[in-house]
């Protein structure tokens, strides 16, 4: 499977994560909202805090990127043709790329795109899945089948696929190659949430608050707002927590086939594309962003899958 | 590599040839078997050709490829790079404008029919009927009446056929042209020039399907089955019985294998499973040199990249010393040796070291010289930004990054590589003038003279109508050309060219960056591979090792 | 059962239908004259780009031109030509041949490797060997194909052949026959596999707490026997759907994998034509894929139905 139907795909839906992990004893006496409940469960575990840690790093890598390497890719000067493909050495840890330039800096100047893209898509998928999903399963009727056929369309156009064509198809206008991805990853990947988002306030619309809040009147929006949407939330944040890491390394596959992020911008999928070419001759400049990439999808993936543990009990 | 010719040059890197060239794959069949008695065929590397095998609409390399073994030209290219008749007996002219082509007696295609004059005038003037979008249409420019057939969108053909264009017996045929133009002769070798015989036509006039998949042909080869594209992995010929030219001693058959990526044809050579790779691409070249030994070839390739200026659209770049500055500032002995692994080799002048007329070092200001650059540079008041327009289906990038860094570096300005879709969206956003930037641009030559690098690219009248895209105009460089084009020989004519080249290499209307080299390699199992002027093996030398 | 399938048939036309005009939506909309595009870097000659238009309907309203092709499908099973006047379905046939292969081989391992694993790690639940196969699930999941992809393309296939002088996994293209495909179908396979494990070791697990599992055990059966005949027969049900889904899944998302051992099919395929804007060619592949993926679905459906006697359709 490739890398960007991973968003489409949530883990089987009892597969453990983890070896048992004792559970989190409560203090008596304090009534523990789902959401705090889970922060104390979340803190105890080795998977969260690794990945937790990881993530910090990674974020601190993106908004200061200068803090870890002294070379600033964006400088031409810094590279050097004559230099190309050799590798690791004194001042450049990682060696040199095909155009003489410092692989090391460029892998770490990669951060912010990858976690830009990732976080934008999640919440944009979160937010127009999320809404249309709210409306469907809530309203039900010809809304939701009007809806849910919508979406029938878009999970049977293959992710990547569907992604590549758009990508290519509005390259070179008005958008940026990173927004575009963004739009790309999202058209592919919000039917995922809706589907979540539905089913989870199909379920909480039949319990007895809701019914409740119904006969004393309120309106759709508060009902919506105020009750459905709080207790439906969770499934949402653990779909959004695993798909991140698959939007980053979905990022990585377009920008490889030459549809995602371009020149000048960096981005670790435009360097394995970039270094592609040498890799059987110089492979270190498509090995380390490859390294880079892949521990982050890493440390999202971890993360997602200690936020399900904990936030979903009913899944463990 | 495919090629596009008179135009298009793509790098034959991995990822790009996959997007450009069109699919196919490795053959399955064909295997390990050993090249070495007379029945096993001798198997060449080739790209999927872009169109059906039909020679009026075949202009890029790959389909070229195997029409040439199909098919004999009018005129060969010997080693001095000089065109000598090969179907033809003669072809003569007094006044350079009315030309007389006789034929070789006896010729047959491959149906056993004779081959007449008339086939060439049918082929011809079917390939200029703008009815017919037949992309080698173009070639026939020069012929007097190719208007006629060519009377433009929404306009309705009424003439026959070109009027200069007249068989006057089975083996003479008499071109007249609209205009004197001493290198006639040397075009006669493409593609587009092939004759074709009664049976490619069908009864609504048109080249059939049928002869595409299996075109009738009268050269050395002739095609076992027809040759189902997009499905076929190889194309099968053996040797025509009746071809009167030179055939190959020892063997008989030839297979063409399709391949997507000339990294797996690569791996093939090395595994013996293929015996000819014409398009080594730049990963491949070092692996080649110590793998091959004397197996691997590396000559130069009529091929031209340049950096394009936008004169007619962007004033900035009007004085010649910007431009001197911009190429002084290119280290192209790097870019060749570390981008292209010397898959190309640095331009030193208009005309390439294929062609006969190539000067070395021509052009001065191609030397790389960063400190007089920069001085250049400031004292023309150069522009503090640059952009760099490329496609990026033709694994271009990499170069352009390249020579980006070098003018970064050396000028002091800010560079900005721009990649684009497809070339034609660059020359699309110039006209509409949305982009006044540099761009690449390259050029494979459409008949071996150093004529065919002077009037398409830079004369005034290609401006509107052949690839001048950066609009570059000179009275002095038309009227050179135009002595040229009108001298009594070849030889005459060269001179006048070599004059007009002389002002490019002053004025630098374009920034010619290198030369492309033709890097091939075979396998054990054969010998004595030489690849011609157009980049085609002469397969009557071929020999089993 | 007959009804439910010809109404699940006819609830896919909308999505085949809208899918299919989604993408040629989509196609219409690339930027470039997909006649301009077969030109290169000649400037194109305005007269020629005007017949060739009219040749291909290329003038004509994006609705109209979407019926031609969609009715040319339906009743003709035409699904057009290229621009070299190539029959699309003669040019998809051998590569979807070249992708099932890749699909299929990864669906060997996919089984063979990810039931294995989930097996094992079943069995020895909560001891080390447990641990480590769902550690290194979590890893599999994390590592991207696009590196997968590399690594295993530089270490099996030329380090292999380096140290040995043998070339066990061809790197490239398909002409070694069924060994090209060993090294990409298991690039292919990765993340699927780790599903699968995954998949495997929750079904047994839950399978081995059910009742009849005690009662077998209880009436003093061999844990061999047990786990044969009863666990494992019920744990495969979900696994086989899963399987089946996932095939259709592999083949759309193949492209990577072709991108890096440059095998000639679909996903290359489509590749290719999105840039040289070949319209049928990309609307074909994207059809029959959508098709693939309706037919897989519905299969699965029925396969539960065969598998588990308790479901019913009406």
């Amino acid at each position: 499977m490739s890398d960007i139907q991973q968003p489409a795909q949530t883990l089987p839906p009892n597969a453990p994560s983890g070896p048992p992990l004792p559970r989190s004893t409560k203090k008596e006496g304090k009534p523990a909202s789902l959401w705090s409940d889970a922060w104390h469960d979340l803190r105890r575990r080795p998977i969260f805090i690794v990945s937790a840690i990881l993530i910090a790093v990674l974020v601190v890598m993106a908004l200061w990127p200068s803090l870890f390497t002294a070379i600033d890719p964006n400088d031409p000067r810094t590279c050097e043709l004559a230099t190309a493909r050799q590798g690791p050495s004194g001042g450049h840890i990682f060696g040199r790329d095909n155009l003489g330039c410092d692989v090391y800096a460029r892998s770490i100047y990669g951060a912010a795109n990858s976690l830009l893209i990732g976080i934008s898509t999640t919440l944009a998928t979160s937010l127009i899945g999320g809404m249309f999903g709210l409306a469907a399963g809530y309203f039900g009727g010809v809304t939701d089948t009007l809806a849910s056929r919508l979406t029938e369309i878009f999970f049977a156009i293959p992710s990547i696929l569907g992604a590549l064509l758009i990508a290519a198809t509005f390259r070179g206008g008005p958008l940026s190659s990173i927004t575009l991805v963004i739009i790309a990853l999202t058209v592919l990947g919000w039917p995922m949430t809706y589907r979540i988002m539905r089913a989870a306030v199909i379920t909480a619309k039949s319990q007895d608050f809701v019914v409740a809040a119904k006969a004393l009147g309120a309106g759709h929006m508060r009902i919506m707002m105020r009750h459905l949407l709080p207790n439906a939330l969770a499934p949402v944040i653990v779909i959004a927590t695993i798909n991140l890491g698959g939007f980053i390394a979905a990022e990585a596959a377009l920008s490889f086939l030459g549809v995602g992020v371009t020149s000048p911008d960096i981005s670790w999928g435009l360097m394995i594309s970039d270094a592609r070419n040498r890799f059987l001759d110089a492979p270190l400049p498509l090995i380390f962003p490859a390294v880079f990439l892949s521990i982050t999808v890493l440390a999202f993936i971890m993360l997602g899958d200690a936020v399900r543990d904990a936030l979903d009990p009913k899944l463990r | 590599m495919r090629v596009t010719k008179g135009a298009q040059i793509v790098a034959g890197t991995a990822l790009l040839a996959l997007a450009v060239a069109a699919c196919g794959g490795g053959a399955t069949e064909g295997g390990n078997t050993a090249a070495g008695g007379s029945d096993t065929p001798v198997r060449m590397e080739l790209g999927e050709p872009q169109e059906l095998l039909v020679p009026t609409n075949t202009t890029e390399s790959e389909g070229a490829e195997a029409l040439a073994a199909v098919f004999e030209p009018l005129v060969n290219y010997d080693e001095n790079k000089k065109a000598v008749e090969a179907a033809a007996e003669s072809i003569t002219s007094d006044d350079q404008k009315v030309w007389t082509i006789k034929l070789k007696a006896g010729n047959t295609w491959h149906n056993g029919e004779p081959v007449i004059a008339q086939n060439y005038v049918d082929a011809w003037n079917y390939a200029a009927n703008q009815d017919n979008a037949q992309s080698a249409g173009y070639f026939f420019g020069r012929v007097d009446g190719f208007a006629d057939l060519n009377p433009g969108e929404g306009k309705t053909v009424t003439a026959k056929g070109m009027k200069g264009l007249e068989a006057i017996d089975d083996t003479t045929l008499k071109v007249t042209l609209a205009a004197p133009f001493s290198q006639f002769k040397t075009l006669l070798g493409y593609t587009a020039f092939y004759p074709l015989p009664k049976a490619a036509f069908g009864p609504d006039g048109k080249v059939t399907q049928e002869f595409g998949e299996k075109p009738i042909g009268q050269g050395l080869f002739k095609l076992d089955k027809p040759y189902k594209k997009g499905t076929d992995q190889t194309i099968d010929l053996s040797v025509y019985d009746g071809y009167k030219g030179p055939k190959p001693k020892g063997w008989t058959k030839l297979q063409f294998k399709l391949y997507t990526s000339a990294e797996t044809s690569f791996n093939d050579l090395q595994a013996e499973n293929l015996d000819i790779h014409d398009s080594l691409p730049p990963s491949a070249i070092a692996t080649a040199k110590t793998a091959l030994g004397e197996r691997y070839q590396d000559q130069p390739d009529a091929g031209i990249g340049y950096i394009g200026v936008p004169l007619q659209y962007n004033p900035e770049f009007k004085n010649a010393d910007v431009r001197k500055a911009i190429s002084m500032a290119i280290d192209r002995k790097t870019i060749a040796e570390t981008v292209f692994s010397g898959t190309r080799a640095p331009a030193d002048d208009f005309i390439n070291p294929a062609i006969d007329g190539y000067r070395q070092g021509a052009c001065a200001a191609c030397a790389y010289n960063p400190a007089e650059a920069k001085k250049l540079y400031e004292t023309a008041k150069g522009p503090a930004k640059l952009e760099l327009g490329y496609n990026a289906d033709g694994g271009h990038k990499e170069w352009i990054e390249a020579v980006a860094n070098n003018l970064r570096a050396n000028l002091g300005v800010e560079v900005t590589p721009k990649p684009f879709e497809k070339f034609q969206a660059i020359l699309d956003e110039l006209d509409a003038k949305k982009y006044t930037g540099l761009f690449r641009m390259g050029w494979a030559i459409d008949y071996p003279s150093a004529e065919n690098y002077l009037t398409p690219i830079f004369g005034t009248g290609a401006i509107k109508t052949g690839s001048n895209y950066g609009g570059y105009s000179s009275k002095e460089f038309d009227d050179l050309l135009a002595k040229g084009d009108q001298a009594a020989t070849p030889e005459e004519g060269l001179k006048f060219y070599q004059q007009a080249d002389d002002i490019l290499n002053k004025e630098l209307p374009y920034i010619p960056v290198y030369f492309y080299r033709n890097n091939s390699g075979y396998s054990t199992k054969v010998k004595n591979v030489k690849i011609n002027l157009l980049n085609q093996v002469e397969w009557s030398q071929v020999e089993k090792a | 059962m007959g009804r439910y399938i010809i109404r699940r048939l006819i609830q896919a036309i909308p999505v085949l239908l809208g899918a299919t005009l989604l993408i040629f939506a989509i196609v219409f909309a690339l930027p470039g004259d997909p006649v301009a595009a077969l030109a290169g870097e000649k400037r194109t000659d305005p007269t020629i780009v005007a017949i060739l238009r009219e040749r291909y309907h290329l003038n004509d309203p994006l609705l109209l031109q979407y019926w031609y092709y969609i009715s040319g499908v339906i009743f003709r099973g035409d699904f057009g030509v290229t621009f070299a006047d190539v029959p699309v379905s003669q040019l998809m046939a051998g590569k979807f041949q070249v992708t099932l292969n890749l699909a299929l081989t990864a669906l060997v391992f996919e089984a063979i490797i990810g039931v294995g694993l989930g097996l094992w790690a079943a069995l020895r639940r909560g001891r080390a060997a447990d641990t480590m196969i769902l550690a290194s699930t979590l890893l599999l999941i994390s590592v991207p194909t696009l590196v997968t992809g590399f690594v295993l393309q530089l270490v099996l296939g030329v380090k292999v052949k380096q140290w040995t002088g043998v070339d066990i996994f061809p790197i490239a293209g398909i002409s070694n026959g069924f060994r090209s495909y060993l090294l990409p179908g298991f690039v292919l396979a990765g993340i699927s596999i780790a599903y699968l494990t995954r998949l495997t070791r929750t079904s047994l697990v839950e399978t081995l707490r059910a009742d009849y599992i005690r009662t077998a055990t209880a009436k003093g059966l061999s844990r061999r026997r047990v786990i044969g005949r009863h666990g494992l027969r019920n744990a495969l049900i979900p696994l086989v759907t899963y399987l089946g889904a996932d095939l259709g899944n592999l083949m759309g998302g193949a492209v990577i994998t072709e991108t890096i051992f440059n095998l000639p099919g679909i996903g290359n395929q489509l590749f290719q034509s999105v840039y040289l804007r070949e319209q049928p060619v990309v609307v074909g592949i994207v059809t029959v894929l959508v098709l693939i993926y309706i037919v897989a679905n519905l299969v699965v459906d029925m396969m539960y139905a065969v598998l588990d006697p308790r479901i019913r359709y009406e």
